[in-house]
């Protein structure tokens, strides 16, 4: 565990000495990132002003469900970035020279990239989100801690995702196509999946999970979720992983070494 | 310390026709057989080469000896180990260096991964002190080990990468075309450090290269593999005696001369444009043809050769 911890340590700080490097991509990259943000957040202003509750959620929540979809997918990308290169790791058989290595290959090619600009990124999100939460009443510690559990969950979906695209990269190296499916879908709980209508709302929440992910948990934080839903969500979200981890072995097994 | 048995490895690979539509919905794969049941032993501390033309299963014997890939069928043990398991406790103890793969932090300097390597491999502080610097002086790579990687020149990088394989001192070495597109120089370089490194650590070495020189100055047994199966194990001295049969002379003249009047044996290949003779000639043929010939020409060099270890290979794939 500590050799492991060491190495991600190391493997966060060179990508951190490698984004530093190239600082005009730095800035234009955050203040991208930062714009888009500001005008969703204005967004969410404008239409609550003038509809006062959306799905039943006031302006103060419907901002935290905003934020909390903000914080899990920048802390994904934080995390995960490394899998949207891992497509040339496998066409150019460099990625050889990691599975040689003594440590699992998820070290490198999971998390082996933490991105230093969505992590500036998700620092904010999270002073926001803090504040927010602490506008909205009735909040206890309990339902806090259940929210950053849920959190949690949803990074774990997260996970298995990218681990099950590492897969089919070792498989097909197609890699690029299935971060952009999973990117497009998770856009769809940038606000609660109570907006659609079923069964798109039950679609959203238990076959593609990103409400789980997502929109759980502000729910969790507000007290909406009984206690079989959270035994469903941990569920799920423990199953995809393991099943992600099993897809990977079984990608492994048929590796054929592209790139000589 | 490395037992293969029977090894079988069938790669699948889609067809692609003329037709998109059906390579899409009813895509057809062949089976392409890249080793054929073969098998082989190698002791601690040898030094082999692996020798064959390009596709001929070299590398993927090398891939499933390192666990890249998995065998379809047979039993491969590496120090103890299987290799498709990973174990790390068998990683730690081999190294694979493939030719033009490269497992260097590209915007970092060498020293970089030399670090990280430190951890992966768990290098206690002092040994790892000692064989950097041990890496670094064999190598010399002391001026350029703290540029980036990026900056630096083919012949530098295959230096900075072999130290990175070798940090955690391996036991057993696989060595894939670790000379390839380098120039004269740097892979002299190259090849005087794996002869100098095996003899200081006592590794076991296995070596892919499409330059003979490299594997006749390193190697005293060889595999031939050709279309995934063997067609010689054994000694490289052997196997130049089995199929070289031939000689070159050359003759430098000060004179012209015309070559019928030499009445060499009438298998002999002549090759003459003034001042310049040559002749292949049988090895029993030799002393013959040289009394002949010196004895005919007034001469001012004369240099006698062996076929080239390209020639004696080539050879032995036609025969065999």
């Amino acid at each position: 565990m500590i050799k492991n911890l060491k190495i991600f340590w190391l493997f966060a700080t060179y990508s951190m000495k490698t984004t530093l490097q190239n600082k005009v991509g730095l800035v234009l990259f955050t203040l991208g990132k930062l714009i888009r943000f500001g005008t969703f957040f204005f967004f969410v202003f404008y239409l609550l002003s003038n509809t006062e509750l959306l799905a039943g959620y006031t302006l103060n929540q419907t901002i935290v469900f905003f934020l909390t979809y903000n914080i899990v997918d920048s802390l994904a990308q934080l995390l995960f970035r490394e899998v949207y290169r891992f497509r040339f790791l496998v066409v150019s058989g460099d990625l050889n020279t990691v599975l040689v290595k003594p440590y699992h290959p998820f070290m490198r090619i999971l998390v082996g990239g933490i991105d230093i600009m969505d992590a500036f990124i998700s620092v904010i999100y999270m002073i926001l989100v803090t504040y927010f939460i602490f506008q909205l009443p009735g909040i206890s510690w309990i339902n806090i801690l259940m929210y950053l559990l849920m959190i949690v969950n949803g990074l774990l979906i997260a996970a298995g995702f990218h681990i099950a695209v590492l897969a089919l990269g070792v498989l097909t190296t197609e890699v690029d196509h299935t971060v952009m499916i999973y990117r497009d879908m998770t856009r769809l709980a940038t606000f609660p999946v109570d907006i659609y209508k079923q069964p798109l709302q039950f679609i959203f929440t238990f076959i593609i999970p990103i409400g789980i992910m997502m929109t759980f948990p502000v729910k969790s934080l507000l007290n909406l979720l009984s206690p079989t839903i959270y035994a469903i969500c941990f569920t799920l979200s423990i199953t995809a992983f393991i099943s992600s981890i099993k897809l990977w072995d079984y990608a492994l097994k048929r590796y054929q070494s592209w790139g000589g | 310390m490395i037992t293969v048995k029977n090894l079988r490895k069938i790669y699948k690979t889609p067809i692609k026709t003329d037709n998109t539509l059906k390579d899409f919905f009813d895509r057809q794969y062949k089976e392409h057989t890249a080793l054929h049941d073969i098998s082989f032993e190698i002791e601690q501390n040898e030094l082999i080469g692996f020798i064959g033309p390009n596709g001929a299963g070299k590398t993927t014997t090398m891939k499933i000896m390192t666990g890249i890939l998995y065998p379809t069928a047979g039993e491969v043990q590496v120090l103890g180990y299987t290799p498709f398991d990973k174990k790390h406790e068998f990683l730690k103890q081999i190294a694979f260096v493939m030719g033009q793969k490269n497992q260097m932090l590209w915007e970092l300097p060498a020293t970089d991964t030399y670090k990280l390597n430190k951890e992966i491999y768990e290098i206690p502080d002092a040994k790892y002190k000692k064989t950097l610097g041990e890496l670094t002086d064999l190598l010399e790579v002391g001026s350029f080990i703290d540029r980036p990687v990026k900056t630096l020149s083919l012949g530098q990088r295959m230096r900075v990468e072999l130290i990175a394989s070798l940090i955690h001192s391996p036991k057993v070495l696989f060595l894939d075309e670790p000379t390839i597109g380098l120039d004269i120089f740097a892979q002299t370089t190259i090849i005087n450090f794996i002869k100098e490194y095996q003899k200081q650590y006592k590794s076991t070495v296995i070596l892919t290269s499409h330059y003979m020189q490299d594997v006749q100055r390193l190697a005293k047994r060889v595999i031939l593999i050709d279309h995934g199966g063997i067609i010689y194990d054994g000694a490289l001295k052997e196997l130049v005696e089995k199929h070289s049969s031939l000689k070159r002379i050359q003759v430098m003249l000060n004179s012209e001369i015309d070559v019928q009047k030499l009445k060499l044996p009438a298998d002999t290949q002549i090759e003459y444009q003034y001042p310049q003779l040559r002749l292949t000639v049988k090895k029993d043929q030799i002393e013959e043809v040289i009394q002949k010939t010196l004895s005919h020409v007034d001469y001012d060099d004369i240099t006698i050769e062996n076929e080239t270890l390209e020639e004696v290979i080539k050879k032995s794939f036609k025969q065999e």
